[in-house]
């Protein structure tokens, strides 16, 4: 059939042109030559060969072929924005990487300087008990929320935009507020009581406190949505049921509703714990990392609000030593990916089967 | 058929669409690596940007040739972004760098040792390398004053060339604070997390130099050798800065470093611990306080910590480099140009710098700008060894700062023991 033929001729003629200048515009890419117009060939290459592969007259692989082209816009995404980086990065760390050259490779002796770093023993430690103070307390507070914010009282509405309203904010704006509330406002009333005529926020423990504050402040509103839409699953019949057998407010909360929304506390602490983890903007532009700490594996450090990942931005930006940056960064995702994997896997042994 | 023709049109839509970003990015590269094209200078300073644009539109006008002046705020992201534009192939011509900077781009800068400019200045940056750095100003640092209060005192600057000369005149002062409106004596700030850059470098600096001959490396030298400091000098640094502390605004230890300046030029401190920086804030964003508390006449004293310390900080804090691989020829004519005559007045008159170059005949407007040329002129200066530090190091040392202002350590011994723990440590652990 011409139809055919010419719908062969056509996908093959897409093909060629497409894989041809797919391979010259990388080759160009790779071999530094400068071309201007090799990010069109790239398109026109990648294009080409979709097109072709769309219009290939075939039965059998039609419906693969398809699914590929569909899939193709997310997976190209996905690899240009997550495993190129990731890929280089973890290159990078075994490298001398000063962020403009590689100058040889070092093995794993970037990894053996992390591990001799007593700053980022101390910010490793740190970032775990912040993790685990904040994945208990903005928990706890974000389900105190929406039981209030469930319940029947007036301005429900009000109450949830108002506690939402802090997530809508930057990290480092928020942080910036709230330096001025600890350090211009309450240096008044501390001076006052303590005689303290500085902000706490350079007392290296209350400073800690005062990031899990902010943290809270700023997390709570939206881990309460979260909870809220799951008690809102919570079957009526059931809880009515429990009201006709008697349940009072405590045994509804601690046998029915919690049980039934462990899904919801799943997602919960997982999303707290991973973010908790990943702490950056806050702690940035409260404290800055910085606070003294007497005696620390046997000596003194000066970076005691630190967490894991301002630890790898200094490392690399203030310090300039990009490898060894990278190499933590290295380590945290690996330190994230495990802690992750666990958590999942615990909780959802104790899911309830719906 | 028709379908699938429709459907091919919408993903290629779709499909090009989202390479449209990544195409314009290399139009942009390229377009800056084309001779003839405007060059790229990638300015460090934002307080003078304004001014800057204005130099680019004098050099236009002049030569006929563009210049696009990018500006990037506070230094150290002025690197990390040097880093990202380079990643990224897209370095400007010319760009800021700091002393301890150069080594990085070791083998991608210009020497421009062979240029005219050169035989004019004697504070342009070299290395084994060549002449790498175009210094366009000199900043001084020292314990900047106000000349007015300190007259009214009874105090002459010129004196305070002792630890001992410092001690009677902030007496002085503090017995006088009411009748001279003064919230303290000295605006000292200490804010680690802030302002750490002003304890943790240009104080600290103080230390590393303070009445040294510019070509004195000795304290760098004992510091780059694993963060070692020196006992005695330190001791006596660190007596003056427990005087500093004893006599400072409380207020400062964990200010910002608005309020120590706002507070300087509202008169409400005789002494501040910044350099000749700030000028621009007192006749800019600071300018109704300063005319309020009667626009008084300031300048710089050494911090005399040992006897006969009699030197401030007095050189290029930063420089211009030339990148290799970027349009070398049209960048070195347009710093030749920046060291000759017309660049020279914007320099001085409009952003307030002093200049580096000896024929320069313009004198600036800047507050502190008699002061500095009077320093140069007495041949007392020292060199900002202090770039040349380890990097970062100001984040630890700044914290240590603090903790002394804080009163954490009871003495000046033990204000040395700690810092030389946090200085060794430091080195050790970077």
């Amino acid at each position: 059939m011409t139809g055919n033929t010419s719908k062969k001729a056509l996908s093959l003629v897409l093909l060629g042109v497409g894989i041809i200048s797919l391979v010259v515009s990388l080759v160009i890419d790779f071999m530094g030559l400068g071309f201007d117009f090799r990010g069109y060939l790239l398109i026109i290459g990648i294009l080409g060969t979709l097109g072709g592969l769309f219009t290939l007259p075939t039965e059998k692989y039609h419906r693969n072929i398809v699914n590929f082209v569909f899939l193709f816009p997310l997976l190209f995404t996905f690899g240009v924005t997550v495993i190129i980086p990731l890929v280089l990065g973890i290159g990078y760390s075994f490298t001398d990487w000063d962020g403009v050259m590689v100058g040889r490779f070092v093995g794993l002796d970037n990894y053996i300087q992390a591990f001799h770093q007593t700053t980022f023993l101390y910010s490793v430690l740190l970032t775990a008990l912040f993790v685990v103070i904040n994945m208990i307390l903005v928990n706890l507070v974000a389900f105190l929320l929406a039981l209030l914010c469930s319940s029947k009282i007036k301005g429900v509405g009000f109450f949830r935009a108002t506690y939402f309203l802090p997530n809508l904010i930057g990290g480092i704006v928020l942080g910036y507020i709230w330096q001025f509330a600890f350090s211009k406002a309450l240096i008044g009333i501390t001076s006052k009581i303590f005689g303290m005529e500085y902000s706490i926020l350079s007392e290296t423990n209350l400073a800690f406190w005062c990031i899990i504050i902010v943290y809270i402040w700023q997390y709570a509103g939206y881990i309460m949505l979260i909870y809220i839409t799951g008690l809102n699953t919570v079957p009526r019949e059931v809880l009515e049921a429990s009201a006709i057998d008697g349940a009072n407010a405590w045994s509804t909360l601690f046998q029915i509703k919690i049980p039934m929304i462990a899904s919801t506390i799943t997602i919960c602490t997982f999303l707290t714990l991973t973010n908790a983890f990943k702490m950056f903007d806050v702690n940035l532009s409260l404290t800055g990392g910085n606070g003294s700490v007497e005696n620390f594996l046997g000596g003194s450090l000066t970076n005691g609000t630190e967490m894991l990942a301002l630890n790898i931005y200094t490392t690399a930006i203030n310090k300039n030593n990009y490898a060894l940056g990278q190499a933590k960064a290295v380590l945290f995702f690996i330190i994230l990916t495990v802690v992750s994997i666990v958590q999942v896997r615990i909780s959802n042994k104790k899911e309830v089967e719906m | 058929m028709k379908k699938q023709i429709a459907v091919a049109l919408a993903l290629a839509t779709a499909a090009t669409m989202l390479f449209a970003g990544c195409a314009k990015g290399e139009n942009s590269n390229s377009a800056s690596k084309g001779s003839g094209d405007a060059i790229q200078l990638l300015n460090g300073k934002p307080e003078i940007d304004a001014q800057m644009q204005e130099l680019a539109k004098a050099y236009e006008e002049e030569t006929g040739k563009k210049i696009e002046v990018l500006t990037i705020g506070g230094n150290e992201t002025a690197s990390s972004k040097l880093k990202e534009l380079y990643q990224a192939g897209e370095m400007p011509d010319i760009f800021v760098l700091e002393a301890n900077q150069f080594a990085n781009w070791s083998g991608k800068l210009v020497d421009m040792s062979d240029q005219q400019w050169t035989e004019d200045t004697e504070v342009e940056y070299v290395n084994e390398e060549g002449t790498l750095g175009f210094p366009y100003m000199v900043e001084a640092c020292g314990l900047a004053y106000n000349a007015d209060i300190l007259e009214k005192a009874g105090v002459d600057p010129a004196s305070l060339t002792s630890p001992e000369a410092y001690k009677e005149a902030f007496a002085t002062l503090d017995s006088m604070k009411d009748e001279l409106g003064l919230t303290a004596v000295v605006g000292y700030n200490v804010n680690a997390t802030d302002v750490g850059w002003s304890s943790g470098t240009h104080v600290f600096g103080q230390y590393l130099d303070a009445g040294l001959a510019t070509d004195d490396t000795t304290y760098i030298d004992m510091l780059n050798d694993g963060g070692k400091l020196d006992e005695e000098r330190f001791t006596a640094f660190g007596e003056f800065i427990g005087m500093l502390n004893q006599y400072t605004d409380p207020a400062l230890i964990t200010g910002s470093y608005d309020d120590q300046v706002l507070g300087f030029a509202s008169g409400k401190y005789a002494f501040v611990t910044q350099g000749s920086w700030i000028g621009a804030t007192l006749t800019g964003d600071d300018l109704a306080a300063y005319e309020e508390a009667g626009s008084f006449k300031v300048g710089f004293a050494p911090y005399a910590f040992e006897d006969g310390l009699t030197t401030i900080l007095n050189e290029p804090t930063s420089f211009w480099g030339v990148y290799k691989d970027g349009n070398v020829e049209d960048a070195e004519a347009f710093l030749q140009w920046a060291s000759e005559d017309t660049a020279q007045r914007m320099f001085v008159e409009d952003m307030g710098f002093v200049s580096p170059y000896a024929d320069c005949a313009y004198s600036s407007t800047d507050p502190f700008a008699a002061s500095v040329t009077e320093w140069l002129g007495t041949g007392k200066h020292s060199s900002y060894h202090t770039f040349l530090k380890k990097d970062g190091l100001q984040d630890a040392t700044s914290v240590i700062f603090q903790n002394y202002a804080k009163g954490q350590y009871k003495d000046a011994t033990e204000f040395y023991n700690a810092m030389q723990e946090a200085t060794t440590g430091y080195y050790a652990n970077n």
